[in-house]
């Protein structure tokens, strides 16, 4: 599966996809966790404390015949995964892309995330954090993925953000590449829910973008505790209510997407 | 004064520009209040409704629409594109992404 997760600052995009992400390595599936974020704060729901990034522009190769970057030759995308990420929590990798070190050029760490959208059978399910706001997430990063959650609290700033970037999803004219041939799946994902009221603040706010909430995240203020100490919800609230949500939304998203299997029968080219 | 607001999402960017634009207004002070987020939402905290914040056309589009032979300097372009918001704010947005791939 290839997952894109995009909200307003702040909703819990980072949470949510760093849950997920250990909850699926967990059950065996090999995870592959990109923050996209210029501001990267996936790492934190990962377990990590260093969040270095980027794939070095010498493992790239500049086309030749046109602008852009490709592949080096002989080199096998599972390698330069290994290579440049982490080992996070529960085994899932973990790529930062977003926030680059000064000696490295954007276009290569772009062009890398290009070529991994190739490898659509290469056993990985793909999680990518992005960054919040719309300018960022649809100049490339979104498109590429097979669901978009769009996370959504309930204030009017994050509905109306929500709006917004539903419609970015749907535009008709977009220059999409090839790869991948279907325009992503796009669901919502509602966070931080107090109350009944706070759910149907959502539902009314949305309900003529006729999109489904795939899940319904109650408000925990334990996360906020675990936010202060910079501690992944898996870790200081194994048990919470949210966890529980969130391992359904897994569930369902192994359910709905492709390659939602268990990759335990040796690596794949 | 010209003051610039940055910070994680979420931490609060909008509620403070918004209520600071406002507390200085009130003071008599003349504030100019601009949205410079891709996805602005300074409309809401500043006391606009979710309808007029999402009215707001971003000054860049306008200025895209109108004959570039004739861009007007940076007061007419508040004058003529902007909002006024509570308190006598002069609101405007910068820069908002209606397009997946905006020139």
């Amino acid at each position: 599966m290839r997952i894109a997760v995009v909200g307003k600052g702040g909703t819990g995009k980072s949470v949510i996809s760093g849950t997920l992400a250990r909850v699926l390595a967990r059950r065996g599936h090999k995870v592959l966790a990109m923050d996209v974020d210029t501001m990267p704060g996936l790492a934190f729901s990962l377990g990590l404390a260093n969040q270095t990034g980027g794939i070095l522009p010498e493992e790239m190769a500049e086309k030749q015949e046109k602008k852009g970057w490709k592949l080096k030759k002989g080199t096998r995308i599972n390698t330069l995964v290994s290579k440049y990420s982490q080992v996070a929590a529960d085994g899932v990798r973990y790529l930062q892309l977003g926030k680059l070190p000064d000696k490295l050029k954007p276009g290569s760490t772009m062009a890398f995330w290009y070529v991994l959208q190739r490898f659509k059978r290469n056993g990985w399910d793909m999680f990518a954090d992005l960054a919040a706001g719309t300018r960022q997430p649809f100049s490339g990063w979104a498109n590429s993925a097979e669901m978009l959650l769009l996370v959504i609290e309930p204030s009017a700033k994050s509905v109306l953000s929500v709006r917004r970037l539903a419609k970015l999803a749907q535009w008709p004219k977009r220059k999409r590449k090839k790869i991948p041939p279907e325009p992503p799946q796009v669901m919502l994902v509602a966070n931080k829910l107090r109350s009944q009221d706070d759910l149907v603040l959502i539902q009314q706010g949305t309900k003529d973008l006729d999109l489904p909430i795939v899940a319904e995240i109650p408000f925990d203020s334990e996360l906020a505790v675990g936010e202060q100490l910079g501690k992944a919800l898996l870790d200081h609230r194994p048990n919470a209510a949210a966890v529980r949500t969130i391992e359904k939304l897994a569930n369902f998203l192994v359910e709905k997407t492709s390659n939602g299997l268990v990759q335990n029968k040796g690596e794949s080219k | 004064m010209k003051i610039a607001v940055v910070g994680k999402g979420g931490s609060g960017k909008t509620t403070t520009s918004g209520t600071t634009a406002r507390l200085l207004a009130r003071k008599g002070k003349r504030v100019i209040a601009l949205d410079c987020d891709s996805n602005p939402n300074l409309g809401l905290s500043i006391g606009l409704s979710v309808a007029e914040t999402d009215r707001l056309v971003s000054l860049r589009q306008r200025l895209d629409e109108e004959d570039a032979e004739h861009a007007p300097s940076a007061h007419e372009i508040l004058e003529r594109f902007g909002t006024l918001a509570p308190d006598g704010i002069q609101m405007a947005v910068v820069s908002r992404i209606d397009q997946y791939d905006p020139g």
